[in-house]
């Protein structure tokens, strides 16, 4: 299909506008099935052009930046995918969560004003409705905005297309968690904005560096031509610490748990699985596939990076008591995977490493989706304050064991299927090189795995089983909106784990070639 | 799918080999279905797949006994060029029928068990998926695969234990309040079930690495592909890494055998509702790390043959399994927790079958001890299900799970009663009567003559412990059913309970294994001799481990025990006499009082002390890989992450900016002659630079 690829990046910008129509003028649900509508049409765009190989469009753009290109590749495509799929079924999700907060605000607000001005103001009946379609026209036309900013940043064929991608999932992301987070929501969003802009800045460094030195941004010319070694050095590192941010790997991590622990829930499900893995599809783009001699320099940093960042999320998310910061942690660690997986120079490692992004954006949405829905039923989100939600919340409780499952790697979900891949890559890698600091850091990142079971399973034992505390008593399961949303994914885990061959039949003939095996 | 060329006959066969795990997997699958409609028709639908998955099995039997072999296989992941496939062999044929047909009774116990159970879907759910699990590991015809079933049944092993999720008293396991080494030693379902899951992990992690190491070489996870052509071998010899490949493959089995030093989950595991601690943690699940050795020990045997000596494997083996069987033993004399008890029971008596396995590979006889391991894990599998299932019927109808509340019982639970004799001597290897006994001394035996340097204290290990398992099992049996009704009992018959024998769904599945375990006893000698046979033609084909024929030299025996080995016997006899006398003085004929007796000198009293507290390892687990690691996690939680990340960068730089701000804003004077002067400074510092 021609402009396929245009159309699932730009459709959801073009009509963003007429879902905020829609929402203000309408309501709630109708701006829900037509977001849901708009990203169902160019998620089926996007994997029926994933089906039919590697696509490529080209646009003519300015001059001095080069073409303006889409490109679904072996690499791409499970990326591009992960972030359609996540944001289609999130769309349903966020309509009960978001009018729930809404109404929150709603009441916060009016509270506010009523001890403002001393005397009560009166609310006419209509006004909760109002202020509700406003703000979900709002939030949908900013959800759509965010969802195309991280399918454009994938599928971008130039340095300056994939930053300005870059860029524009930054800003509704960072108005989405300024206007409805929780806890202090505009400090959080402006942290979020000054990290990750403060990161993006240092990429564009990099990329500057690149361009400027062979006068081209785009892939194509990137990839021909010889950049001097000091050049190729410095930008590597530049990029990696500018994509690092936005991994959010150990040390550069600290806006992460805020932000996403501040974010509403469904944007949290995007952040968490979709955005943050971006960055890892950055460093196979432009690391691995672009800049092979600083890859093969790196390599080994990125490996025990990885490994640090494993271990480290890990332990923090054992002391966690928010739910949502306790997701958050694991998140960081499940980067540490990836990059793990990136560092180990071998074709099922990278391989496993794209694996674990495609279930890593799987098991995290579960897990959100988990806690937005306790959030909404319970009101709580302290996990020493829930218990016994197994009973009250069956459907909740099965998708939340089967998310926690694709994040602990059991088979038969998707989560074992990336991490064997990837910790074979490691250590085909340590016995041919001989290396014992790679063997060491294989048996390490094994061991992690037990301490991210650890840490996901105290999780589960806290808040879905054990004595309900009285409080509980009468808490009901999520509604539709929310726990079908949450099926899909634990359904499509577990095919992804049984047939892996979905992503890995596109995924392993690039890494090949990217390897040169 | 893409079957090997094979004969109609074979065709149906791999037909049936598939099913016999993949049925349980859709009964699984439209429990929840049903359980929707009548929760009452759960039973009979998972009863009935069961009954199908077992007769699957049983349909492969004669295949076996003609050392027939099926291998039909189908593509899994093309990307990486791996299949999928069964592997019907004598071995897998035999466990398979052994899981099938001992679930199925238990599935029928369950029936009764788990009556009145408003969570009985959830049950049957994972009991069907369980045997599916297992089917799976027993067919598979590769490692991976292997490995789905092997996660699978630790998942189904972590949903049952923590079954009763809600954390009720009685559902609890140990004495509340008790501390050893300040680390409490009284267990949730919910902490038992991660507990087990998480040490089992352990396990799993080394396996995978093993896995990966022999994939790395041999390209391939499939054990006829490995056996095919032993390359891959000869250069993982080459660079030290054979051994230490198996080894951590047999560190899965440690963790899912419950074999030292991952052997404390097991007791734990006890919460679980009793048939499935019946099924999973007796018969089955803790039987897979048995079956993977005995699934990969013919092939290092083989690989020893060719000139790649592995032998420290073996050494490995027989050592986990004799340090294991002793030290659980032990404990097992002193708890008060009649499933717990049980639970020490089956962890040492898996390490009898590890040590047969183990010497096996040692002497020049792999099929002596092959054969014993094997036959002692079905004999144990029957035994042990038996005497687990009665022990439920004793929790169902006094409502307790110390022995100390029961005691006896013998009249009221007249069957229960004489089934848990029959399985206890299977247990303690009652001579010529029960399995136990055949298959023990089949294992004493292969000790004994298996001729390397460790086979005499490894021996005497084997005895020492068969001594104190006839103990315990008397004990057990003098506890709940002789002496007096405890106080427990006195108050629920004046309550107006009336104690009785357990329901017939109940007590018939239990019944059954107890009297097969006689039954089969009586023809101990010569299903020993059939088993042995067929495995000498198996190992043989499979794995051309050729088996030199002995000629029995006519010994001092009877004619009927002709073939034993006479020391063998010897030690076994007098091991279950003095273990039966010893726990018939204490708790039957109650000539001594135990209590007195410990307490009577101070070593007496430390050791008992020592035992039951589990020689203080568990404490010792949780202090070292609970308590520290979160300790050091909270440290580096407290004090770099909040403060030197958190504070540090984000406020920092807050801060830093603030201030910096304040610098600048503090050059803002908004005097012009500091302004002209700070001009004429610059000016003249351009000049300068120009100038040099």
């Amino acid at each position: 299909m021609e402009y396929a690829l245009l159309q699932a990046v730009f459709l959801p910008l073009l009509l963003s506008p007429v879902a905020y129509i829609i929402g203000r003028k309408v309501g709630p649900t109708p701006a829900m099935w037509f977001t849901f509508a708009i990203l169902l049409y160019t998620t089926i765009l996007v994997i029926n052009a994933a089906l039919s190989g590697t696509v490529e469009e080209h646009y003519p753009w300015t001059e001095q930046f080069g073409e303006f290109g889409f490109l679904l590749d072996g690499l791409a495509s499970p990326f591009a995918i992960m972030i359609y799929v996540l944001s289609t079924i999130l769309a349903i999700y966020s309509k009960p969560y978001m009018v729930h907060k809404f109404h929150e605000q709603f009441e916060e607000e009016h509270k506010i004003n009523t001890s403002a001005s001393g005397q009560t103001s009166i609310v006419e009946s209509s006004s909760l409705a109002n202020y509700v379609n406003a703000k979900s026209g709002l939030y949908f036309a900013l959800y759509l905005v965010f969802a195309m900013g991280m399918l454009g940043t994938v599928l971008s064929t130039n340095l300056i297309e994939f930053y300005v991608f870059f860029e524009v999932m930054l800003i509704p992301g960072f108005f989405l968690v300024a206007l409805w987070g929780d806890g202090p929501r505009r400090k959080i969003g402006l942290m979020f904005l000054f990290w990750t802009h403060a990161g993006a800045v240092v990429l564009l460094l990099g990329f500057l560096m690149i361009g400027l030195t062979i006068g081209s941004f785009d892939f194509a010319d990137i990839n021909e031509s010889e950049i001097p070694s000091d050049i190729v050095m410095l930008s590597a590192v530049a990029i990696s610490i500018g994509l690092g941010v936005k991994l959010a790997v150990f040390m550069f991590h600290i806006w992460l748990p805020y932000v996403h622990g501040s974010a509403p829930t469904p944007i949290s499900a995007l952040l968490s699985p979709a955005m943050i893995g971006i960055g890892a599809y950055g460093i196979f783009r432009l690391i691995v596939e672009f800049l092979p001699a600083a890859y093969a320099d790196l390599a080994i940093w990125f490996h025990i990076w990885g490994l640090v960042t494993m271990i480290y999320g890990g332990a923090m998310a054992l002391m966690q008591d928010d739910l949502k910061r306790m997701l958050a942690y694991s998140s960081i660690s499940q980067m540490g995977y990836i990059l793990f997986g990136i560092g180990s120079i071998s074709v099922l490692g990278l391989a496993g490493a794209e694996m674990m992004y495609v279930t890593h954006a799987i098991g995290k949405g579960i897990l959100f989706m988990m806690a937005g829905i306790i959030i909404v039923k319970v009101g709580t989100r302290s996990i020493s304050k829930l218990g016994g939600l197994a009973g009250k919340m069956p459907i909740t409780a099965v998708c939340a064991v089967i998310g926690a499952l694709t994040i602990m790697g059991v088979p038969p979900t998707s989560g074992f299927m990336g991490e064997w891949i990837l910790f074979f890559g490691a250590l085909e890698t340590a016995i041919e090189e001989g290396s014992t600091l790679r063997a060491v850091t294989f048996g390490l990142g094994l061991i992690a795995t037990a301490l991210t079971m650890s840490y996901m399973l105290w999780m589960l034992k806290r808040v879905f089983f054990g004595k309900t505390p009285e409080h509980l008593e009468h808490v009901k399961e999520g509604s539709w909106h929310m726990t079908v949303p949450m099926m899909v994914l634990a359904g499509f885990s577990i095919v992804v784990g049984i047939y892996p061959d979905i992503f890995l039949k596109t995924i392993i003939p690039y890494m090949n070639g990217v390897l040169g095996v | 799918m893409a079957t090997e060329a094979f004969g109609l006959p074979f065709e149906i066969g791999a037909a049936s080999a598939w099913l016999v795990w993949i049925l349980p997997f859709v009964a699984a699958l439209i429990i929840p279905g049903v359980g929707k409609l009548s929760k009452h028709a759960t039973g009979y639908v998972a009863v009935a797949f069961a009954l199908m998955s077992a007769l699957s099995a049983a349909s492969l039997l004669p295949m076996a006994l003609e050392a027939h072999e099926i291998h039909d296989q189908i593509m899994w992941i093309d990307a990486l060029g791996l299949k999928a496939g069964v592997l019907a062999d004598p071995l897998s044929i035999i466990m398979a029928n052994v899981v099938g047909w001992i679930s199925f009774l238990i599935m029928i116990y369950s029936t009764g068990y788990m009556k009145g159970d408003k969570d009985i879907t959830r049950f049957w759910f994972w009991m069907l998926f369980f045997i599916g699990s297992m089917q799976l590991i027993v067919l598979s015809d590769n490692l991976l695969q292997v490995f789905f079933g092997w996660e699978g049944v630790g998942l189904a092993s972590y949903a049952l234990i923590s079954f009763w999720y809600r954390d009720k008293k009685k559902d609890h396991v140990g004495v509340e309040g008790r501390t050893v080494l300040g680390m409490l030693d009284y267990y949730s379902p919910t902490h038992a079930g991660m507990k087990a899951f998480i040490m089992t992990k352990v396990g799993d992690v080394m396996m995978i690495a093993g896995m990966l190491l022999i994939f790395l070489f041999a390209g391939t996870f499939g054990f006829k592909e490995l056996m095919h052509d032993t390359d891959w071998a000869t250069s993982m010899a080459a660079q030290g890494l054979l051994v230490p490949a198996f080894v951590l493959l047999f560190g899965g089995a440690m963790g899912k055998s419950a074999q030292f030093p991952l052997n404390e989950w097991l007791l734990e595991a006890m919460t679980g509702p009793t048939a499935v601690s019946a099924l999973i943690h007796a018969a089955t699940m803790v039987k897979a790390g048995v079956f993977l050795v005995a699934r990969i020990g013919p092939l290092v045997f083989a690989l020893g043959a060719a000139g790649i000596m592995a032998d420290q494997f073996f050494e490995i083996i027989a050592w986990t399994g004799a340090i294991t069987a002793l030290l659980l033993a032990t404990q097992g004399m002193v708890n008060n927790e009649i499933k717990k008890v049980l639970a020490y029971s089956t962890g040492s008596q898996i390490g009898y079958m590890m040590m047969a396995l183990g010497v096996a590979g040692l002497s020049h006889q792999y099929v002596d001890g092959y054969t014993a391991g094997f036959y002692h894990l079905i004999s144990h599998a029957m035994f042990k299900a038996s005497l687990f299932m009665a022990a439920g019927s004793l929790l169902h109808i006094v409502g307790s799970r110390f022995m100390s509340d029961m005691g006896g019982l013998r009249k009221q639970m007249k069957k229960t009663y004489v089934f848990m004799w029959a399985a206890g001597l299977g247990l303690m290897g009652a001579p010529f009567i029960t399995t136990g006994f055949w298959s023990k001394d089949a294992i004493f035996a292969a000790v004994y003559t298996s001729g390397n340097e460790w086979a005499m204290p490894l021996y005497l290990i084997a005895v020492l412990t068969a001594v104190i398992t006839a103990f315990y099992t008397t004990r057990m049996i003098g506890l709940v059913f002789f002496g007096k009704k405890s106080k427990h009992i006195e108050k629920m018959e004046e309550e107006g309970h009336h104690i009785h024998e357990a329901p017939m769904s109940m007590w018939i599945p239990y019944g059954i294994l107890a009297v097969l375990t006689i039954g089969i006893g009586l023809i101990g000698l010569s299903a020993e001799e059939g088993l042995h046979h067929l495995f000498v033609d198996y190992l043989e084909e499979s794995f051309g481990i050729h088996t030199a024929h002995v000629t029995n030299e006519a010994s001092i025996l009877p004619e009927f025990l002709q073939g034993l080995n006479p020391v063998a016997l010897g030690s076994s006899l007098v091991a279950f006499a003095t273990g039966i006398g010893l726990g018939y003085i204490f708790y039957i004929g109650r000539w001594v009082d135990p209590v007195k007796f410990v307490n009577s000198n101070i070593v007496f009293y430390a050791i008992h002390k020592f035992f039951l507290n589990r020689w203080y390892l568990n404490a010792m687990v949780y202090w070292c890989f609970v308590v520290a690691p979160l300790w050091l996690a909270r440290g580096v939680f407290r004090y770099f992450e909040k403060t030197a990340i958190d504070y540090g960068m984000n406020a920092g730089v807050q801060k830093a900016v603030g201030w910096s701000a304040k610098v600048i804003q503090g050059t803002q004077t908004g005097v012009s002659q500091s302004y002209l002067f700070v001009f004429g400074a610059g000016l003249l510092f351009v000049v300068l630079i120009l100038l040099i």
